[in-house]
């Protein structure tokens, strides 16, 4: 009778195997007679829709018959840990919709583009050690600060261009009874756009090799240059110069309390720009995060399309799928106009995609299109210059604390602690 | 007809083998992967690499060492004991409010679990939006006059704290009342009818009948509770996603950021095997003294 029970529960526990065995995507050897299946990271906002996907999927597909691609979409917003839980699951996608690239460069997770292909159609290469991992098909500004034109006409201030100037229209706006920047605290990553405007503009504004400098251990964040610019970031909370309650507002709602007037300034990355409504384009101007001497230092971003696993099945096809889709100007018209992304395809000038656009957005892409100081964003490149592990959220949590502490070189060694806890595990 | 012995042997096999299914599923789901855990966490496993070394104890000093694991453990323990002790009381009030027959109590009743019916995300989210400046809670405060302007519920890593440990003892009190109400149906009305005709006032009953009665149900709701809060994830990172500046990051975010944001797999899997060990602890200290309870009554 125990035999037979043991006998039983062997089998099911055969069965309960065969039924937990790896996915499709890792056991397929791109056999000649077999169907392959391209499984493909992507995510949704509000105006990169399922539609969007579904129709931009199917006309990137007819360049691979014979290829199916199956999305997987991510269900947070965190694509980076999502593909990380996935390759822990034996389900790393064979190709994955903007992650940060440089996190998975080193364990040799993913095949570069040919350099070839990226000189020949894309206006800049974002590259990992002479590589690059993501087609870097548009880019943002990270980040400008949006102004609201009627409050600035009310409290008599103009758009600066120092520091002393930008605090100078604080005041006046706040003595105006108006609420001179809106934050949209709650989300850490809003919170943290004065410093990285501050620590792009006066850091790597002043050195534009300061993150590969700190990867060499040369800087730290407690280093006395990187703390005074913070404490630009402290300043204003002392000073009041947020929204009431700013951390407890969230991101969505610091665009409707913007769009509606009750702030003056909103620091944001570019991607505002496809969220101005129409009615307020003409009210709505743009300038850079301002330097204490009025230079102008950019803080770009290229951003892109898809990566390619180098696990995947079919690496000719999905090469070709990815690069079809890239170079597909429809696609990038939803971004222009939705996200606000400055198009950096070579031959596809801005005007060619036929889009309507703000005032804002030609103001804010004339800072792409002519020369300048552009340096990486801090905290948000995908390039070499990209901050490890978990610094990003470590960051924007410093942004935080910078309005319950006023201990800032504190708060900047902290970070230095993350960034060494950050590369032990590299 | 089968003769008895014949029938019962025929049932036993049948229990045995469901019995022998029911360990193979524990074993895989449980123990395996525990231990698996428990071996990664001797390692330098990088997420991204398949292969590692073995460290010893180094990911557990470097624990030791880590100011940010301590911070969550700090606001873990004492959202675990504060979320207990509100959702326990809470719980056993609405219990014996309940503790009725009418159709409108039953109506009631099914309410009160209501919060233990909604999924952890969409409870933290919804939360998040009551709680904000212009959300439900800051309207009816303002509106009511109990403040003149609002209320930074989650703003403020203390006011944060606050606010994760109402809402998350809001979701509790459903499971808890269920508990209670259960073990009150199960008290013999002899008893409050011998204290009536002994002169026993209704709080006397209380005390000296009800909360006692309720000991074994006590129990396994403190028990559970406990548990649930050691290991909260989803309610926070939908309510504050950790913030403000991680002041309501829980332990087991902070394992998911160590394992899949620093790729550090081998420290994140020491950092769940010390809560492991933490909620083992906890779990059998807090049920051995309760039980205590129990028996000396």
């Amino acid at each position: 009778m125990y035999r037979r029970c043991l006998a039983g529960a062997a089998i099911a526990s055969l069965l309960l195997l065969a039924a937990c065995s790896s996915s499709p995507s890792q056991s397929a050897t791109g056999a000649s007679s077999k169907k392959v299946t391209l499984t493909y990271l992507t995510f949704l906002t509000p105006d990169l829709t399922a539609k969007f996907w579904s129709n931009s999927i199917a006309a990137a597909a007819k360049s691979v018959p014979g290829v199916t691609i199956k999305q997987d979409v991510d269900p947070t917003t965190d694509r980076d840990t999502y593909a990380k839980t996935l390759l822990q699951a034996g389900q790393f996608p064979d190709l994955l919709e903007s992650i940060t690239p440089s996190l998975y460069t080193s364990a040799g997770l993913l095949t570069p583009f040919p350099s070839s292909w990226i000189n020949a159609n894309f206006i800049l290469p974002n590259d990992i050690k002479g590589k690059d991992y993501i087609p870097p098909t548009n880019s943002q500004i990270i980040p400008l600060v949006y102004y609201n034109k009627a409050l600035f006409t009310k409290a008599g201030a103009t758009p600066p261009t120092t520091w002393a100037e930008f605090m100078a229209d604080c005041a006046k706006l706040k003595a105006a009874g108006v609420v001179p920047i809106e934050l949209g605290g709650h989300d850490s990553f809003a919170a943290a756009m004065p410093l990285t405007g501050a620590l792009s503009a006066d850091v790597l504004g002043s050195d534009p090799n300061w993150i590969q400098q700190r990867y060499a251990g040369a800087v730290k964040f407690a280093d006395p240059n990187v703390v005074a610019a913070a404490t630009k970031m402290r300043t204003l909370v002392t000073d009041n110069y947020f929204e009431p309650d700013a951390l407890s507002v969230s991101y969505a709602q610091s665009i409707l309390n913007f769009n509606a007037g009750k702030a003056a300034m909103y620091p944001m990355g570019s991607w505002y720009l496809g969220s101005i409504p129409k009615s307020e384009w003409n009210n709505i101007g743009v300038f850079p995060w301002p330097t204490n001497n009025g230079s102008l230092v950019i803080p770009f971003s290229l951003g892109g399309s898809m990566a390619v696993s180098s696990k995947t099945p079919d690496a000719p096809a999905a090469f070709k799928f990815a690069e079809s889709w890239s170079l597909n100007p429809d696609n990038l018209k939803s971004l222009i106009s939705g996200d606000g992304a400055f198009p950096m395809l070579k031959g596809k000038p801005l005007a060619s995609y036929g889009l309507s656009l703000s005032p804002a957005f030609y103001s804010s892409y004339s800072y792409v299109t002519s020369t300048n100081t552009k340096i990486s964003s801090m905290s948000w490149a995908t390039n070499d210059n990209a901050l490890p592990g978990n610094v990003t959220s470590d960051f924007d949590a410093a942004a935080q604390a910078l309005f319950s502490t006023s201990n800032v070189a504190g708060q900047m060694q902290q970070l230095d602690q993350d960034w060494a806890s950050a590369t032990a595990s590299s | 007809m089968k003769p008895l012995r014949i029938r019962l042997a025929r049932l036993d096999t049948g229990l045995g083998a469901v019995a022998a299914l029911a360990l193979v599923l524990y074993l895989m789901f449980l123990i395996v992967p525990v231990l698996l855990s428990l071996k990664t966490s001797f390692t330098n496993q990088n997420i991204l690499f398949p292969t590692s070394s073995f460290v010893g104890l180094a990911n557990y000093r470097a624990a030791l060492r880590d100011t940010q694991l301590r911070s969550s453990i700090e606001f873990t323990l004492a959202l675990a004991v504060a979320v207990t002790i509100v959702a326990n009381a809470a719980g056993l009030c609405f219990a014996v409010l309940l503790n009725r027959t009418s159709l409108s109590y039953r109506v009631l009743r099914t309410l009160a679990f209501l919060p233990q019916v909604i999924s952890g995300i969409i409870a933290g989210f919804v939360w998040s939006w009551m709680l904000s400046p212009t959300g439900l809670v800051n309207h009816i405060l303002t509106a009511t006059g109990l403040v003149s302007q609002p209320v930074n519920w989650l703003g403020t890593p203390q006011l944060a704290q606050l606010s994760a440990g109402l809402v998350v003892s809001w979701v509790l009190s459903g499971f808890t009342a269920v508990v209670y109400l259960a073990a009150l149906q199960n008290i013999p009305r002899e008893l409050y009818e011998a204290s009536s005709i002994d002169g026993a006032s209704s709080r006397q009953q209380f005390r000296m009948i009800t909360f006692r009665m309720v000991a074994p149900a006590t129990t396994i709701s403190v028990v559970i509770c406990l548990i649930t809060v050691l290991k909260l994830y989803d309610i926070i990172t939908a309510l504050t996603g950790g913030g403000p500046a991680f002041a309501t990051r829980s332990i087991a975010m902070y394992i998911i950021s160590v394992g899949f944001s620093n790729d550090a797999y081998g420290y994140a899997s020491a950092i769940a095997m010390v809560l492991l060990v933490l909620t083992a602890i906890v779990a059998l200290s807090v049920t051995t003294v309760l039980r205590r309870r129990e028996v000396d009554l």
